[in-house]
């Protein structure tokens, strides 16, 4: 096959990635690894420096909106990433250390469970937080934020915070070592585990995400992992795609969207697995 | 009202982002367009991306570390300065937060930031890794 067709036919999935990805209310990098490295030719060194990027420049799209909002926390945020910066160099160094079989295997089962915490997770829009724990206060995790819906100022602490960063420091090493983003698992973990109001969880999530993937693309680079044939088509399209998706909101099922995410998710994994046996 | 640090941090992020796109958009269309000759040409790249990272660096002489810094010459490697503004991004913001924070007497969340700066330095340095 001709080598153009292969930027154009990721253009065209990550497009249409950006738009589901949007609807469905998951990252991009989350579904740019498994189904590029289960259908792509490419091999997962250079698909996961690929999806690092594309979760990075994603977040970096949507933070200004979401930091002038007051619906990201920098002093939430800041203590947490950098421990997922940190261990997140960790897991890009195992993941380009471990051989291929391997990586492939562990891909798919994180995939399927990531899946099935997306399938379980709710979320809790306010929950309660009867005593912020002594870290937290000390590290100044705690606020103000507007909320539009609500036409209300909503007061949020935190709890668990030495929990929190353990979940940030195992978030770290997978969104490394896979190159999936952290968007999966930054909202529960800062929602469901630390007792942050869920907007603000959502919002903050996008700026945590950005200096743990930024710390494990320079990895990438360094190993020359970063091919532009494949970053380029990918960013493009999916950045375009996420604009269209925003737009097509009003008018979308995000439940119908989530269940076909959530298929696909499962079946990339499943295929992702069978492909570290050879199969 | 949203802080101070995160009105600017939102200000350099779209700096940054917008730079970003245009130096990635436009090495792009010189590197696929031939108008900049390549380290790797793309049919020979059709053949060398289904290897794991190690063996193409040696089947291409690609290079590693900060090596790419002196491959700028080259169509593909030109592309990797619209990468490496997007990874610079968070290190700008995070230093520029550092005399913010000391103005405001807020030496923990300062402490922070600057330890942040130097793990993000450490990685695109290569110190790590």
């Amino acid at each position: 096959m001709e080598w153009w067709v292969w930027p154009i036919a990721l253009f065209a999935l990550t497009f249409a990635m950006g738009i589901v990805a949007v609807l469905a209310g998951v990252g991009g990098g989350v579904l740019f690894v498994p189904i590029v490295s289960a259908f792509f030719p490419f091999h997962l060194d250079f698909v996961r420096a690929a999806g690092l990027l594309l979760a990075l420049t994603a977040a970096l799209s949507a933070a200004p909106s979401l930091l002038r909002s007051g619906l990201a926390s920098v002093r939430l945020a800041m203590p947490l990433t950098l421990v997922s910066s940190i261990t997140s160099v960790a897991g890009a160094l195992i993941g380009l250390a471990l051989p291929t079989a391997a990586l492939q295997m562990a891909l798919g089962l994180a995939i399927l469970g990531i899946a099935l915490l997306l399938w379980r997770s709710g979320g809790s829009a306010h929950p309660e937080v009867r005593t912020p724990d002594a870290l937290g206060v000390a590290l100044g995790m705690h606020g103000v934020y507007h909320d539009a819906a609500l036409g209300r100022e909503v007061e949020w602490k935190v709890h668990r915070t030495p929990a929190g960063f353990a979940a940030f420091a195992g978030i770290g090493v997978v969104a490394g070592m896979f190159g999936l983003g952290a968007g999966w698992a930054n909202v529960p973990a800062l929602n469901l585990l630390m007792g942050v109001p869920l907007k603000l969880a959502v919002g903050t999530s996008g700026f945590l995400l950005i200096g743990g993937a930024t710390s494990a693309t320079w990895v990438y680079l360094q190993r020359g992992a970063v091919l532009p044939m494949l970053v380029v088509p990918s960013i493009l399209g999916a950045i375009l795609g996420a604009k269209l998706g925003v737009h097509l909101l009003h008018g979308a099922k995000p439940a119908f969207i989530r269940r076909v995410v959530l298929t696909v998710l499962v079946l990339a994994g499943v295929r992702a697995f069978l492909k570290g046996f050879g199969l | 009202m949203a802080p101070i640090e995160q009105e600017i941090t939102a200000r350099w992020i779209e700096i940054g982002v917008r730079f970003g796109f245009v130096v990635l958009v436009v090495t792009f269309a010189l590197y696929v367009l031939g108008f900049v000759e390549p380290l790797v040409s793309p049919p020979d790249l059709v053949r060398l991306w289904q290897l794991p990272v190690d063996r193409y660096v040696a089947a291409t002489g690609a290079p590693t570390g900060s090596g790419w810094l002196r491959l700028l010459i080259k169509g593909d490697y030109l592309n990797l300065l619209g990468v490496a503004v997007f990874a610079l991004v968070a290190l700008a913001c995070y230093a520029r937060m550092v005399p913010i924070f000391l103005r405001q007497g807020r030496r923990t969340q300062a402490i922070f930031a600057a330890l942040q700066v130097l793990v993000l330095l450490a990685a695109a340095v290569g110190v790590v890794g």
